[in-house]
């Protein structure tokens, strides 16, 4: 019997299902840090708004990515339905710290979507998220490196606006 | 054309020369591409099928499929509903492209 089905699609359906998953994570993301933005231009930090607004396209980029990957393996790629967007928050450090607490969450997703493809043998998939197991390092030390300037910085007087300044460093 | 999968009431088969699929859903004989396919799994495996079990979410227990782009229309009943998800499962590990094994030992 011709393999017909390997001839058309070069990775496993499990595989697939954990990276459409992912591409509902990242979208998910995206929509997150628009929020942010929003939030942080309705609040006066306008700096801290552009940081959000360039994280909210990266994260669609990184969706992207996978999403153009299904289609290259042959896969069926599903657009994401996104909901349960959080618009509030606390304080400018309150957003901060939801945002490391998400990139971490993305993290270990990836991690366990790279175990279990190592585990079936699914080579192609595995070395295809190298590149996010980088990525992840980076944006996971980036919002640490903000939240330590917001500690040092403090948030009393003029504290809060030379935070909002010092972010500026953080957006290529 | 091999067959590859049958379940209570559905068969899939293959057919190599035309490489496409096909599944006998007992009153119709459905062509479907490896997408088609795919696509079949997706709407089947996102079936609320707890719903089936709560006369509010679901009160008389049928499911409409729609396949193929349209092409076909389906009602399903609850068992109908959980063979077909029987066949896409056994039927994928049967075509080598799913990698579960707890399936086979059913
Ligand atoms: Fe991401
Ligand atoms: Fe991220």
């Amino acid at each position: 019997m011709k393999d017909i089905a390997r001839q058309s699609m070069s990775i496993k359906v499990e595989s697939m299902d954990l990276l459409n998953g992912q591409i509902k994570m990242e979208a998910h993301a995206s929509a997150t840090y628009l929020a942010m933005a929003s939030w942080c231009e309705q609040n006066g930090f306008f700096t801290s708004a552009k940081f959000f607004f360039k994280q909210a396209e990266e994260e669609r980029e990184h969706m992207m990515k996978i999403f153009n990957f299904l289609v290259d393996t042959g896969g069926n790629p599903i657009s994401p339905e996104v909901t349960n967007i959080n618009h509030d928050y606390s304080s400018i450090t309150d957003v901060f710290e939801s945002t490391l607490e998400h990139e971490v969450k993305v993290t270990k997703s990836i991690h366990n979507i790279v175990k279990k493809a190592r585990e079936a043998g699914d080579i192609a998939t595995e070395r295809f998220l190298d590149w996010f197991v980088m990525e992840q390092i980076e944006e996971e030390n980036t919002v640490r490196d903000i939240l330590d300037m917001i500690e040092v910085t403090g948030t009393e007087g003029v504290g809060l606006q030379m935070i909002d300044n010092q972010v500026a460093n953080w957006i290529e | 054309m091999n067959v590859i999968f049958q379940s209570t009431y559905y068969t899939l088969y293959q057919a190599a020369n035309e490489r496409c699929y096909y599944i006998d859903f007992g009153q119709k004989l459905v062509r479907m591409s490896l997408c088609q396919l795919l696509s079949l799994r997706h709407k089947v495996n996102t079936i609320a099928i707890e719903n089936h079990f709560d006369s509010d979410l679901n009160a008389h227990g049928f499911e409409v499929l729609m396949l193929c782009n349209k092409e076909h229309l389906f009602i399903l009943n609850t068992l109908e509903v959980l063979d077909l998800k029987n066949l896409v499962d056994h039927g994928f590990v049967a075509i080598g492209l799913s990698a579960k094994t707890e399936v086979l030992s059913q």
